[in-house]
């Protein structure tokens, strides 16, 4: 693939970008089964992780893949940092490039704020989440997961499940999935499922139509309470009327149909706790893969801080 | 000394080439097509005034344009950091830039018009730093914070004859609707944009295919619908005239149609931004397209040129709203609303709106000259002057590319930077 610096969206990737990126990550995962789990490839570089809101798999995931991939990790942590002195984050950002960072992993409430560090730096910028705007290395790990499930991609049907209007998950992994040839429907309560004409993609209101739509994959989404300040459905009301019940969970069995979720699970919400040890769930497999995929985008970035001017 | 000709320009609302003579008496003025041309003492047919041999000053205006300057009713001219005296300065230029030789100064945070030493601190720097004339509404509430009305009395004293929160929008329908009560008996007018806080709060964008692409909070139209119909309503009970700011979605359009047509004192205002753009130009994150209200769809700018032409939509505003470059480096949600309009409207007018046929001279003389000083200039009734404008030539066939040179502003936030417009103001206003 051509030099790119950052990784902010999934649009902004190309065919071949994305297979590349897909394709490294199987040979990542391969190091994990060795002994010594650990390659020199980027022995010497510096990878900061700055994340603005709380986070534990996403941040812990990239830091273990850029341990295994020889880097110096530091951890910018922001509730004890300038920023709760009202520091913009140009300047926190002047600020770390002094300090000669070579990758910048970082998540933010705000969409829009990793493009805007991005041009502002010449350290390879990740975006780990911004907004509801984005969240490729999610994007990645969850094709990588149906991939290696169904040995393609293509042809398969994912129906995403939840608060899609506030998900960045929805948004990339949607996006990654259409490109490399599945199909991919919505389903969620009214207000939280924005429509067909902003989104281009099926929505559906209830499980019925999901069923007959005939999905290969279920793939449901966090409840995300901390977006919500005032009510979008009752909450009571979510795991009998969009959650995998008991009685749902029998019939994906049935129908032999995967379940994923990006994580943390809210069991008795989203999915029953049966679901969890249900054979085809897999949440396991798309924590474990995230590290491969995140190792491959690391490698795949081409930060320009070479000549530290 | 003697007159000044210009010959052989064409007047704006006819079409037809003219001979003027600009006289030395100050009231002089001459009426043509039912528009009083201030400055004017006599006008001809092309080649027909008689101009005298011994040098006089002539300008040959063929194929520019004579018409009256424009009047903006809605400007913000606050820019943090800088004084208040620069931010009265820059606007000036920009208006006289852009062919503007008037504005009504809307309050923001550094101009709270709530009292009179406010207003007249600004009103001095206004006499000894501004090119363009500069009128002020006054606030709503005391420091704009919705709760307690404003001096009414002592602000109408100071020449003020429209209230605004500015960008606020009052929170309580009691507070307003007693104010209204209480003000409309002394003439003044309220301008108030249509809004339900609880229902835009953190929004930044029209929702649609740019919202969902982007991650960012739809602000519902319904929202700016709502609020126009119970200002309505509150005026229609209270008696009082408002004036509707920035109306951007067609069911406000509509509100105001049915409004007008049930006979209600209502006039309204759209910005120039809201007939031009629409939600896809934010693009990529691009805050130079990040405005209150947020730019709409397609069908909403048609709706709002119609509203304009029918006579629903009584003006056209800038909307001026100077942001410093490092604050629109910020991220969508945290960079501020607004642009800078002032600087290039009319040429923007000719080159968006007029050359590609939206709109015709005559609308634009009556929405952006006429309207909006009937509506922001208080009748006084025992003088009886016509409201007059100072004249100005367009030259439709010059252009220039928009750099920083043509801002004087001081700022960068238009959609205009390193585009073409058309239109060079060729006459000074003065």
């Amino acid at each position: 693939m051509k030099p790119r610096k950052d990784l902010l969206t999934i649009g902004d990737l190309s065919d071949e970008d994305i297979n590349t990126i897909l394709d490294s990550a199987t040979a990542m995962k391969d190091i994990f089964t060795k002994s010594v789990k650990k390659v020199p490839a980027l022995k010497g570089k510096s990878v900061l992780t700055l994340f603005y809101e709380p986070s534990t798999r996403t941040r812990s995931s990239f830091e273990v893949a850029a341990h295994r991939l020889s880097a110096d990790v530091t951890t910018f942590t922001v509730s004890t940092s300038s920023v709760v002195k009202g520091e913009s984050v140009h300047d926190t950002i002047d600020t770390l490039m002094s300090m000669k960072m070579d990758y910048i992993i970082v998540r933010h409430k705000n969409s829009g704020i990793p493009a805007v560090i991005a041009r502002h730096c010449k350290a390879a910028v990740i975006n780990a989440g911004d907004g509801a705007h984005a969240h490729p290395s999610q994007a990645f790990l969850d094709a990588f997961t149906i991939r290696e499930k169904y040995g393609t991609v293509a042809g398969k049907r994912v129906v995403i499940i939840g608060d899609i209007l506030h998900s960045r998950v929805a948004r990339s992994t949607s996006t990654i999935l259409k490109r490399l040839g599945a199909e991919v429907a919505y389903m969620g309560p009214g207000p939280l499922v924005p429509p067909q004409a902003y989104t281009g993609i099926p929505r559906f209101t209830n499980w019925d139509d999901v069923f007959e739509w005939k999905p290969d994959v279920i793939y449901l989404l966090r409840v995300q309470n901390e977006r919500i300040d005032t009510p979008f459905f009752p909450a009571k009301d979510y795991h009998q009327a969009f959650g995998v019940t008991d009685e749902r969970l029998r019939r994906i069995d049935d129908l032999n149909l995967s379940i994923m979720h990006p994580g943390p699970v809210n069991r008795g919400v989203e999915l029953c706790d049966a679901a969890m040890d249900y054979r085809n769930c897999l949440v396991c497999n798309q924590v474990e893969n995230g590290i491969a995929a995140r190792m491959s985008i690391l490698y795949h970035l081409t930060p320009q801080t070479q000549n530290n001017d | 000394m003697t007159n000044t000709y210009i010959r052989n320009a064409t007047w704006v609302l006819d079409g037809k080439q003219y001979d003027f003579c600009l006289g030395q008496d100050s009231d002089a003025y001459c009426e043509l097509s039912g528009i009083c041309l201030p400055g004017i003492e006599r006008i001809a047919a092309a080649g027909e005034l008689e101009i005298p041999a011994v040098a006089p000053r002539v300008h040959d205006a063929t194929g520019k344009i004579l018409m009256p300057a424009l009047f903006d009713m809605h400007a913000g001219i606050e820019i943090e950091g800088r004084s208040k005296r620069e931010c009265v300065s820059r606007a000036g230029q920009a208006a006289i830039s852009g062919g503007v030789w008037g504005m009504l100064v809307m309050p923001s945070a550094g101009f709270c018009f709530d009292n009179a030493a406010t207003l007249d601190s600004f009103h001095d720097a206004v006499t000894q730093r501004s090119a363009a004339e500069m009128l002020t509404a006054g606030c709503i509430s005391q420091g704009m914070q919705g709760e307690q009305q404003a001096l009414y009395n002592t602000l109408a004293a100071r020449g003020v004859s429209i209230l605004s929160d500015g960008e606020k929008t009052p929170g309580s329908l009691l507070m307003l609707h007693r104010a209204m009560k209480y003000a409309s008996e002394i003439g003044l007018t309220f301008a108030l944009r249509g809004d339900v806080p609880a229902l835009t709060a953190n929004t930044c964008i029209q929702p649609g295919t740019t919202s969902y692409k982007l991650g960012l909070h739809g602000t519902p139209p319904c929202a700016e619908e709502i609020g126009i119909d119970t200002a309505l309503r509150l005026a229609a009970d209270a008696g009082a005239k408002v004036h509707v700011q920035t109306v951007s979605t067609a069911g406000g359009v509509d509100i105001i149609r049915r409004a007008k047509a049930a006979g209600q004192p209502v006039t309204a205002e759209v910005a120039l931004h809201h007939l031009l753009f629409t939600h896809e130009n934010v693009g990529d994150y691009d805050t130079t397209y990040k405005t209150l209200p947020p730019l709409r769809d397609a069908s909403d700018c048609e709706a709002l040129l119609e509203g304009l032409r029918d006579g629903t939509i009584d003006c056209i505003v800038t909307n001026h709203t100077p942001c410093t470059p490092f604050a629109k480096k910020q991220d969508f949600t945290s960079a501020p609303q607004g642009m800078i309009v002032l600087d290039t409207f009319l040429q923007a007018i000719y080159t968006h709106l007029i050359k590609p046929g939206k709109l015709s001279w005559a609308d634009v003389v009556r929405t952006c000259c006429i309207n909006p000083v009937n509506i922001a200039t208080p009748t006084d009734l025992e003088e009886d002057v016509p409201t007059v404008a100072p004249l100005l030539l367009f030259d439709p066939e010059s252009s220039f590319t928009v750099g920083a040179d043509a801002l004087p502003s001081g700022t960068l936030n238009t959609p205009f930077l390193g585009t073409q417009l058309h239109g060079r103001i060729t006459l000074p206003l003065q």
